[in-house]
């Protein structure tokens, strides 16, 4: 039974293995210099870092999140949606019907997304 | 299509029953139920209604594969979405809160009684 | 049934859902003409929805077959009394400083797009309720209508409002997850959610007890929607919170859909449960021989309703606030019709019908609790209140009013303003129950339900309960008829908002003029309350009906 597990282990194995090698060798084999302010600093995708972490967001982040929920949630059901719809028979009675629903569904989200925008929520000033 | 029954899974997964998944989801319900009355941080509070939900949604999946139907999966496809409805609407009655007494705790609410 | 099937009982739920998607756009428009069309499109959506539901089909394959138009046109009508009363409820202060010139139009800042779409979608929850045929529509029915309130209470006043909004928001997750985790409890018993294969298995197989329990936590999670007892604690600081219109609104909508949730749940065992032979020719529990609904659930509902009447008309007599006594005394109403519940379909005429009781005093409730509060809404005081809940600043920079709130607000009222006076006369007295008036029309057939049902005790402590509740409605009868007005506290004025006296006026003539066609709303009530499950004839009807329903 245990047996069924041994690759899982097997990969476990691997990468810790070669996240500990490659953090050894380099420690070995690379030069080494003391710190600078500019080695020490926050990584930030070749940018320098600007202010602290723990500033407040403005309040529009929030917004976008709430818009984007909208969205994310949409998607749960256009899966099972999916999934139902390929197994359908092209051009069928059935099919234009599971179409026309899933159309009604998404111009719903339209109308969340028209309010969305006569609120402002995607003014940026 | 490969049903779960089908799938090559662990035979520990073959001795779980309908009641080990019952078990878990009554203590989920029970755990957030006692968190909501005995905690008074209101994000706390809110998560533990969000437990309770899926405390739910995990009794529905275990039954939906019980009854060997997927009715049970598409109501927790149902519940996922108001608990997100919900999640949206509770942190910003709570974020509106906070703004106004610079505090989460439940205590704030005193301000009322009767 | 499929959707497709389903779609011809639910036009006037989509005539509502197309009307809420305008309203929420037309709210947001900078200029003030279109934004005022936002009520008068809420008003043509309730007409439009409440003739669809008229015009609709009669019969429904359903445990309930005749529910839908009634709950529907009573949704509507009572919705057209509150759209008036909620006139000029958010946005006041902002409106007047666009009208004055001294702020420009800010989508951001403003809330009536959102106040008058959620009371759309919430009313569109009830609607959904009567219509429901599955646990999976009713859960989401049922969440349709709570989750707009919640942003309701909110947005509705400046200052106690936020609190109010988030204990009902924490409350009613609460209550949410209690029924949701029931009508898993119902699916994992049964193995469908659908309601009339339910039924069909219950009548086959008898309750288990996973099903029991699925049947009482969805009791008792719905027990928050109407405040009965274990989940009433929020009633009457919420509604203390909330401007009067909007606790109006949560005295009657969310009720509403509770009962209609709660009257489909118990028709699942239904009202004849009792022990039956089974094919194998073993005697167990099913729906049978009984005349009533299943111990464990009738007991449930018992103490549930005993105690609901109790806590609210006891603990309502020692309030000083008009807002909390109305509160309390919602609270003792969800008891007195809970009697209905258990009581069930005992007969055919309406007398005999627990739920045509409750589905007449749903409409009878609504309309009188409307009129108590309107009278609240329509008079205001300046400053007072504001000064006392610490709001200072925002009280006196715009000169802000707050409603009159407490009892000796309401002296000499019906020399001061007499219409509003009389108005709280009328209602308060029909809330009491006093004959000849609606309130008496609605709770007459709780009594010879119960009585009929066989809950001689249950009814003994309506009763009681009847007359506890005539001391506090009592004080608010006194107070504008008999008493003078208070010296010390200042005159109230009317509010500037002509469409908030006219509701007040429209509910009091309602509890005097529809005493006159009680026949008419009791003959539909009971034609609404029939169920295919009631004693006399159950396993055979319902549960064919249910074999229809499931096997299409």
């Amino acid at each position: 039974m245990l047996a069924t597990y041994l690759p899982v282990l097997l990969i476990l194995l691997m990468t810790i293995t070669f996240a500990t090698a490659n953090l050894v060798i380099t420690r070995l084999l690379g030069p080494s210099r003391a710190g600078g302010s500019v080695k020490s600093m926050t990584y930030e995708s070749g940018m320098n870092p600007v202010g602290t972490a723990r500033k407040r967001f403005n309040v529009r982040f929030y917004l976008i999140a709430v818009v984007f929920l909208v969205f994310d949630v949409e998607i749960i059901f256009l899966y099972p949606w999916a999934t139902t719809f390929a197994n359908l028979e092209p051009g069928s009675q059935d099919s234009a019907i599971w179409l026309g629903r899933i159309m009604f569904f998404l111009a719903t989200t339209v109308v969340a997304y028209l309010y969305g925008w006569r609120k402002g929520v995607f003014k940026f000033d | 299509m490969t049903t779960l029954a089908q799938a090559n899974l662990p035979a520990v997964m073959h001795q779980l029953t309908l009641a080990h998944y019952l078990f878990v989801s009554a203590a989920m319900f029970v755990l957030g139920l006692i968190g909501f009355v005995t905690r008074r941080n209101l994000i706390i509070m809110f998560l533990c209604t969000e437990l309770m939900f899926q405390a739910a949604g995990i009794a529905l999946v275990a039954f939906s594969r019980f009854h060997l139907n997927h009715t049970g999966e598409a109501f927790v496809i149902f519940v996922i979405t108001v608990a997100a409805a919900e999640a949206a609407m509770g942190l910003a009655l709570v974020v509106l809160l906070f703004r106004r007494r610079e505090s989460l705790s439940a205590e704030e609410w005193a301000e009322m009684k009767g | 049934m499929s959707i497709i099937e389903k779609v011809q009982y639910i036009w006037p739920e989509i005539a509502m859902f197309i009307a809420t998607c305008v309203v929420m756009v037309l709210g947001l428009s900078p200029s003030l003409a279109i934004r005022r069309l936002c009520s008068p499109v809420c008003g043509a959506a309730l007409v439009i929805a409440g003739l669809l539901a008229v015009m609709g089909p009669d019969t429904a394959p359903a445990a309930l077959p005749h529910l839908m138009p009634y709950a529907k046109v009573i949704v509507a009508g009572v919705g057209l009394l509150l759209l008036l009363l909620l006139a000029g409820t958010v946005d006041r202060e902002e409106e007047s400083l666009i009208a004055t010139g001294r702020a420009r139009f800010n989508p951001l800042r403003t809330n009536r797009a959102e106040f008058y779409a959620f009371f759309l979608f919430s009313l569109t929850g009830v609607m959904l309720c009567a219509s429901a045929s599955d646990l999976i529509w009713l859960f989401l029915a049922l969440e349709l209508t709570s989750l707009p309130t919640y942003i309701m209470v909110t947005v509705s006043t400046r200052g106690r409002s936020h609190e109010a909004g988030v204990k009902y928001f924490f409350l009613g997750a609460l209550g949410a997850a209690t029924f949701l985790y029931g009508f898993a409890m119902l699916y994992g018993g049964t193995g469908t959610t659908d309601l009339s294969g339910i039924r069909q298995h219950f009548a086959e197989h008898g309750i288990n007890s996973i099903a029991m329990l699925g049947l009482l936590l969805s009791v008792l999670g719905i027990g928050f929607k109407i405040a009965a007892v274990p989940m009433h604690f929020y009633t009457p600081d919420v509604y203390e919170g909330a401007a009067a219109p909007v606790s109006a609104f949560l005295a009657f909508v969310p009720k509403t859909a509770g009962f209609l949730a709660i009257m489909l749940i118990a028709s699942l065992p239904g009202w004849g449960y009792g022990p039956v032979a089974g094919a194998d020719g073993v005697i167990r529990d099913g729906l049978g021989a009984g005349a009533s609904l299943p111990e464990a659930l009738r007991l449930t509902l018992w103490v549930m309703a005993a105690l609901t009447m109790t806590v609210g008309n006891v603990l309502a007599l020692w309030q000083n606030s008009v807002k909390r006594i109305l509160a309390y005394s919602s609270i003792a109403h969800s008891g007195y019709m809970l009697v209905g519940i258990i009581a069930g379909p005992v007969g055919e005429r309406f007398i005999d019908n627990g739920l045509a009781a409750v589905l007449f005093y749903l409409l009878a409730y609504g309309v009188m609790n409307v009129g108590t509060f309107a009278v609240l809404a329509c008079l205001e005081k300046s400053g007072g209140a504001a000064l006392q809940s610490g709001a200072r600043s925002t009280g006196l920079e715009t000169g802000a009013t707050t409603e009159i709130e407490t009892v000796d607000d309401l002296r000499g009222l019906c020399r001061t303003h007499p219409a509003m006076g009389w108005t709280m006369v009328l209602c308060s007295l029909s809330l009491l129950g006093f004959p000849p008036l609606l309130g008496f029309m609605g709770k007459f057939p709780l009594f010879t339900a119960g009585i009929a049902a066989g809950e001689i005790p249950l009814v003994i402590v309506l009763g009681i309960n009847s007359a506890i509740a005539a001391f506090y409605y009592l004080r608010l009868v006194a107070a504008p008829l008999l008493e003078d007005p208070s010296p010390a506290s200042p005159p109230a004025t009317p509010t500037p908002f002509p469409a908030r006296p006219m509701a007040a006026l429209l509910s009091a003539a309602s509890v005097l003029i529809l005493v006159g066609f009680a026949g008419v709303l009791m003959k539909q009530s009971a034609k609404a309350g029939e169920t295919v499950v009631s004693p006399g004839h159950t396993a055979g009807r319902g549960a064919s009906d249910g074999v229809a329903a499931w096997n299409p």
